[in-house]
């Protein structure tokens, strides 16, 4: 029953936008699709739902492909939020689900349940553009899934929302994946995937460059990450990089980061710290964070770019 | 594939809720009603406070040895052709608008009337020696005056009249020469029987038709262009599209603007009858003995079927590839832009069926009629008009559905293309290259 996408290409014009994208999303899962701006993610995603046709390649959900599944099996927050502005938000949500082929009856005791959920019930007979772009949001939400669908795809669910609704948002996800839904939805914000993601895909310039669980994404790594620090007033450490297979990878304000090449022991810096007496306030061994897996696979040439950029602005702020 | 039901049902049905409950839409549409009644009302108001009068024109003879009275012979000539001599008031649906003919005992006097604008005109009749009348015309001269042009040729008729007199011949024998012959039209279609008084009202019902199309899918098929590029800006296109086929959302949109256009004439239609119907009793109430109602032609059950099969089918027509317009802009200011040469095709076909009025028989009527895009304005004239074989009606509807369908599947596919995409504007080749990639 899980999603295969099969090495789906798609040209618009002179552009290469898909080049052979696959990845697989197992039922009842919470899966993320990562990438740069325009990397390919919402064409992906258009094409699962066919709104777009592939060029070539297919997608299936349990063995069925994805042209002739009902309509109704898919949910759908695209990026760009619209809504009828001049419509009440109930007539509006039971327009979607009428669409759907949701009884009029049943949608409305949904629609109740849901804008109860999300706090804002007052809004039912109000028009949408009187409302905040966050309150539009989660009307958009709600109309992505009145209808029950097993699968929701979702164009960066949380941008726009502030903690408190991405709280609610978050918990209504997974309360779906209790159910056995399928969601997949596509974010910037890597603290997220690794809170509610099990796998991931990420893409850039129209290929994946790495997919699969998250665990296993982040062992192919082949390192491990250390988190240090030591006495206030030991702020040597250039010796550490040069143990065997140990480098720097972050300096920041209360702590390094080391990050050390499969095959060697990350206890090795504890005891080469004891060996010297310094004082350890921290020591943590972890797997790299899925932001330096994206930055590594994505975006050291954006990185770079990003931060010599900064380098400059500093430079220009110090001068002036 | 998913059928057109019940999707289409929910657009439309959204579509016309919507547009009828807009402010806008109830006001352009009371407006408008306001504005047929009152144009209903119009006649018998002017003639209620003489406006409506007709032009009155004195007389002054000043030639001797005529042998009928000019004042009675010329108002008998201004009134040929809209009565009997008999009984002149009879069947007098124009008769308001010819002049009336007085005495001018006073040519000075009356002159001075005229100058003054009390009355229309003054003619003055004399004679040279050999008894030639000659005219003299005192008003408004301008070549294309009504009453300048009628009294021209009532003071012909009556110098005719005297020549022949002067030449022995009596007026009964001339008016045995200007008699007119006997002269029998046989339709080539036994069941066209119509008459003279049914040619009028069958006129002005044609116009009626034609203006009627001509509005509605300008108007109308405008709306449905605009709300497509509405949804596509305002992003909503993007759920719709996920929810429901391309085809069942174009259907449901060109329907419910459709029917919510409908509504729109059936509130004016309505006025307009009311409008009619209240002229009787307006006019007997102010004391003014109203014109005649025009007599409409009698038109059949299977006329009238026709009239609005090819009234919905030319309106979904036009629509469906106004909707096709819409969804290739990105902004709603474009939407004219993207639809002109579709005003183009539509004002075209108004314009064709205008000339085509005045000669409905014509061959090139006879084949716009059939031709898709024109039939819907000038096959209802024509059969109005003109007797049109029911094969030929049946060929045109045919053409016409047939082209519905190929003009829905386009439109579909370029709806189904245009509606996402953003920001580049859209020449007829990238809109290919798009159909050809979408679902």
């Amino acid at each position: 029953m899980s999603l295969i996408v099969d090495s789906i290409t798609k040209r618009f014009g002179s552009i290469l936008a898909l080049d052979g994208v696959s990845f697989i999303v197992e039922p009842g899962r919470i899966f993320g699709l990562l990438g740069a701006n325009g990397a390919g993610k919402t064409t992906s995603m258009r094409i699962v739902l066919d709104i777009l046709r592939a060029d070539s390649g297919r997608v299936t959900w349990g063995g069925a492909e994805n042209i002739s599944l009902a309509r109704r099996t898919w949910g759908y927050l695209p990026e760009e939020r619209g809504l009828y502005p001049r419509m009440l938000v109930g007539e509006q949500l039971r327009f979607f689900s009428a669409l759907y082929g949701v009884p009029d009856a049943q949608a409305r005791s949904e629609i109740d349940d849901w804008l109860e959920r999300f706090r804002i019930p007052e809004y039912r007979d109000r028009k949408v553009e009187e409302l905040s772009k966050g309150n539009q949001q989660k009307i958009q939400f709600i109309a992505a899934i009145l209808h029950d669908p097993d699968v929701l795809i979702m164009d960066e669910p949380f941008s726009g929302l502030d903690p408190v609704n991405v709280r609610l948002l978050k918990e209504a996800f997974g309360e779906m994946r209790d159910q056995g839904k399928t969601l997949i939805f596509s974010t910037h914000q890597m603290e997220t995937v690794e809170e509610l993601c099990e796998s991931i895909a990420i893409i850039d310039n129209g290929r994946v460059v790495v997919s699969g669980a998250v665990r296993d994404v982040k062992r192919a790594m082949g390192r491990s990450v250390v988190r240090l620090a030591t006495g206030a007033d030991d702020h040597d450490v250039a010796w550490l990089t040069d143990l065997d297979g140990v480098r720097l990878s972050a300096q920041r304000e209360d702590y390094l980061e080391l990050a050390v090449a499969d095959g060697h022991d990350p206890e090795a810096i504890l005891r080469a710290l004891v060996e010297r007496g310094s004082r350890v306030k921290r020591f943590e061994i972890a797997e790299p964070s899925l932001e330096e897996i994206f930055v590594e696979h994505v975006g050291r040439r954006a990185v770079d770019e990003a931060d010599e950029h900064l380098a400059a602005v500093s430079r220009g702020g110090i001068a002036s | 594939m998913s059928g057109l039901l019940p999707n289409a049902y929910h657009v439309a049905r959204r579509e016309y809720f919507i547009r009828v409950r807009s402010r806008a839409f109830m006001v352009t549409t009371i407006l408008l009603a306001i504005v047929v009644v009152a144009l209903t009302l119009v006649p018998t108001i002017l003639s209620a406070v003489g406006v409506a009068d007709p032009p009155e024109v004195a007389i002054a003879i000043e030639a001797d040895d005529l042998t009928s009275d000019p004042v009675v012979a010329i108002q008998a000539a201004l009134l040929i052709g809209i009565g009997t001599e008999e009984d002149p008031d009879a069947g007098s649906s124009g008769r308001g608008d010819r002049p009336r003919v007085i005495r001018a005992d006073d040519p000075e006097a009356a002159a001075q009337a005229v100058r003054d604008g009390e009355l229309d005109a003054l003619l003055t009749i004399t004679s040279d020696d050999d008894g030639e009348l000659a005219f003299d015309y005192l008003g408004s001269a301008s070549p294309t005056n009504q009453t300048r042009i009628l009294v021209t040729q009532a003071a012909t008729a009556l110098a005719i009249e005297e020549r022949l007199e002067g030449a022995g011949i009596s007026p009964e024998e001339s008016a045995r020469i200007f008699e007119p012959p006997t002269f029998t039209a046989t339709p080539v279609d036994p069941g066209d029987d119509r008459d003279a008084d049914d040619v009028g009202g069958a006129f002005i019902l044609a116009y009626a038709v034609v203006i009627l199309t001509f509005m509605a899918i300008l108007t109308y098929g405008n709306w449905v262009a605009q709300s497509v590029a509405e949804e596509k800006s305002g992003r909503v296109m993007e759920l719709l599209i996920t929810a429901a086929t391309p085809r069942q959302l174009l259907t449901g949109k060109v329907l419910g603007t459709g029917a919510a256009g409908l509504s729109q004439y059936v509130v004016i239609i309505v006025a307009a009858v009311i409008g009619f119907v209240a002229n009787g009793p307006i006019s007997s109430a102010l004391g003014v003995t109203g014109d005649a109602p025009i007599s409409l032609p009698d038109i059949g059950i299977a006329m009238m079927g026709s009239f609005a099969a090819f009234f919905l089918l030319g309106f979904v027509l036009y629509s469906a590839l106004y909707a096709a317009a819409g969804s290739m802009v990105s902004r709603i200011e474009d939407v004219q832009q993207a639809a002109g040469p579709l005003i183009f095709l539509a004002m075209a076909g108004y314009f064709a069926a205008f000339t085509g009025l005045n000669d409905p028989d014509a061959n090139w009527v006879a084949i716009l009629s059939i031709v898709p895009f024109f039939s819907p304005y000038l096959m209802p004239a024509r059969m109005l008009l003109t007797s049109v074989g029911t094969g030929e009606v049946l060929m045109a509807l045919a053409v016409l559905l047939v082209t519905v369908g190929i003009a829905l599947a386009i439109a579909s596919r370029i709806y189904s293309a245009g509606v996402l995409l953003y920001g580049q504007r859209m020449g007829l080749r990238s809109i290919w290259r798009a159909t050809r990639v979408a679902r």
